[in-house]
């Protein structure tokens, strides 16, 4: 926890500076996992705020605040898949585009302009990318949380409420279609490099 | 059979490795100085579009409650009024049908 209980019940009273104190603690983090979620940076901001609006209004319908981060993560989730789903068709059309934006990021490597590892980091966040927008926006959440943040199945288990079993069933599913993405990406490159040979 | 697992379990290797090195690529997101006033700006926006529909939503249930007491009394002054109007029918017939030359009051001995 990264505030004490007090402040939670402090702020759940309508009490301003402890609504306050609670963001401050909690925005880094928030934006940290949005931008994991969704992976356009210039709308995290915008995401985080609307996940603490909404803790705002519904902060006096928390029961325990021993229960305050499982539920912290549910809205954000919940603003996240609420933001994936209505900019699906803008996700579609930016894949669309990325041959593209690769074209420019070679033109700029061409030129010395970005740094090796900084290519990289971007070469994999694409890549990554490019994965989890094959799988549908719910598959995408629960591994983001499950394999990018390190959350544990006991901490997932709070913010979906359901059990293990069935957390692992959906996780399971959910590699799956991503293991199955990876592959036809493996195989087109494949494909690509063998066609490349042949000219 | 045994080449598809490999090719499986190379792939899992692979996704893992993906994901660790996605999480370390992923730079760390700083909030704008605009960010809290941005929050507060929207609660504020909230609460007053909240103030406003409580408004409209509490007219509204007081023009339905007027709106129904009104229905239930032009309801009842008219069903009061039949009241009447039926006893008033009911003398009249009972009046209209006392008629002298009426067979069940002509007295059998005459």
């Amino acid at each position: 926890m990264l505030v004490d209980f007090e402040l939670i019940k402090r702020a759940q009273t309508g009490d301003s500076a402890a609504f306050n104190e609670v963001v401050l603690a909690y925005r880094k983090r928030t934006l940290g996992t949005i931008a994991r979620l969704i992976s356009r940076p210039e709308d995290v901001e915008d995401v985080a705020q609307e996940v603490f609006l909404r803790l705002y209004f519904s902060l006096d319908q928390l029961r325990t605040a021993e229960v305050f981060e499982p539920w912290l993560y549910r809205l954000t989730v919940n603003a996240a898949y609420d933001y994936l789903r209505k900019h699906r068709r803008r996700m579609e059309s930016r894949m669309s585009d990325l041959s593209e934006q690769q074209v420019v990021l070679a033109d700029a490597v061409a030129g010395g302009r970005v740094d090796h590892d900084v290519r990289q980091q971007r070469q994999v966040r694409e890549t990554v990318d490019a994965l989890l927008s094959a799988v549908s926006e719910a598959d995408r959440i629960l591994l983001t949380l499950k394999e990018v943040e390190g959350l544990s199945l006991k901490e997932l288990e709070k913010i979906y409420r359901v059990n293990e079993n069935a957390l692992k069933v959906r996780l399971f599913r959910a590699r799956q279609r991503v293991l199955k993405a990876l592959g036809e990406t493996g195989s087109e490159s494949r494909g690509k490099g063998t066609a490349k040979a042949e000219i | 059979m045994s080449n598809y697992w490999n090719q499986q379990s190379d792939r899992d290797t692979e996704l893992n490795t993906l994901f660790q090195a996605y999480r370390a690529a992923c730079p760390e997101a700083e909030p704008s100085a605009n960010f809290m006033p941005e929050i507060w700006r929207r609660i504020e926006e909230r609460q007053r579009s909240l103030f406003f529909l409580g408004r409209w939503a509490r007219a509204f249930v007081t023009a339905a409650a007027v709106l129904s007491l009104g229905m239930a009394a032009y309801l009842y002054i008219p069903e009061g009024h039949n009241t009447m109007l039926s006893v008033e029918s009911y003398v009249e017939a009972v009046a209209a049908g006392h008629v002298v030359d009426s067979p069940e009051f002509i007295d059998p001995e005459l």
